[in-house]
């Protein structure tokens, strides 16, 4: 059953903590995963299904899977100083793939890729004690032809059907955004204003608007790793965001958010 | 479509993006690579022009040859 949905950044600054960062800042984000980890702990799951992009780590242009489930024993993945390496909830990984692909959902898995920094950055915040196991799901958000916002909203609510049948409690955490531009011209402008308007959209219970969004206005606005965030959309539904923090940087919006699972408190 | 931020990879820029794939996930071809970068670059078939925008970290010149910005991450 699904327990909870969550959305974070992974911004490596909040990690890294480099001397261009506004350290208040990055604190304030740092206790909104700290609230994030406190939920976990209420809502006690059996497995965290992370949704997130690769920064072309884990898959090159050898192989570009739009949509992929890592289904190995583990996944690990180095970032920086940082070695790391999570147990994966096998048989729930595997129903995803098998029943993914019964829905018509072509899916990729890997029981071998490395595990980009996007998967751990939230998990190194939020993982509950005691630590329990993932299930990374990948979705292509760098290398084009990316999959539509469409696309991504349709398989969240194929996942969030699959996952709503499992006997295991889990937690949906998409990875990633808001507006950034990594590696281009345009790194030091996010816009903030358009992260702000999704934010107004998710907190009315509207985010299923964002499936109407096109590859092209996410490229324009920052936000192609949105594409994490409405493939959990796609399990939640009209549920109302409650937004943890809207921090924006000189380089990213950062953002940590909530939607409630219905008939879940945690308790 | 207009020009977007990520862009497909051409197939002509494939030496190019697996020689900068290398080089911020192959530890060993690092090495390799600050001990004798014109060896390295060589191992993935570089031509001149690609290995000295490389060289310079010329990255306007990268991104014409058909790399991403994916790259530098």
């Amino acid at each position: 059953m699904l327990v909870g949905a969550f959305a974070c950044a992974h911004t490596p600054q909040l990690i890294a903590r480099p001397e261009t960062e506004d350290r208040e800042l990055v604190l304030r984000v740092h206790a909104a995963f700290a609230r994030v980890r406190r939920r976990l702990e209420m809502l006690r799951p059996d497995a965290i299904a992370v949704v997130a992009g690769d920064h072309v780590e884990a898959f090159f242009l050898d192989a570009v899977p739009a949509l992929a489930v890592y289904a190995g024993a583990d996944a690990a993945g180095t970032f920086g100083p940082y070695e790391y390496r999570f147990p994966v909830h096998e048989p729930l990984a595997r129903a995803v793939v098998e029943q993914g692909i019964e829905r018509g959902f072509d899916l990729l898995y890997t029981q071998h890729a490395r595990l980009d920094y996007a998967f751990f950055v939230p998990l190194h915040f939020t993982m509950p004690a005691p630590e329990v196991p993932i299930v990374p799901l990948h979705v292509n958000v760098y290398l084009p032809p990316q999959p539509t916002p469409r696309r991504c909203h349709a398989w969240g609510r194929a996942l969030g059907e699959i996952l709503g049948a499992r006997p295991e409690r889990v937690v949906l955490m998409a990875s990633g955004g808001m507006s950034h531009y990594p590696g281009t011209d345009r790194y030091a402008s996010p816009d903030f204003d358009w992260d702000r308007r999704v934010l107004d959209t998710l907190r009315d219970g509207r985010g299923a608007e964002l499936a109407a969004l096109t590859g092209e206005e996410l490229d324009k606005a920052g936000n192609v790793e949105l594409r994490t965030w409405i493939t959990v959309l796609g399990a939640v539904g009209a549920a109302k965001a409650e937004i943890y923090c809207y921090e924006p940087s000189w380089h990213h919006g950062n953002a940590v958010v909530e939607w409630p699972v219905e008939g879940e408190t945690g308790i | 479509m207009n020009e977007t931020h990520y862009r497909f990879p051409p197939a002509a820029a494939y030496a190019l993006n697996r020689c900068l794939y290398a080089l911020k996930s192959d530890d060993a071809f690092r090495a390799r690579f600050l001990a004798d970068a014109k060896a390295a670059m060589a191992e993935h078939g570089l031509d001149a022009e690609a290995q000295a925008a490389l060289l310079a970290a010329d990255r306007d010149a990268l991104v014409a040859r058909g790399t991403g910005a994916f790259e530098y991450f």
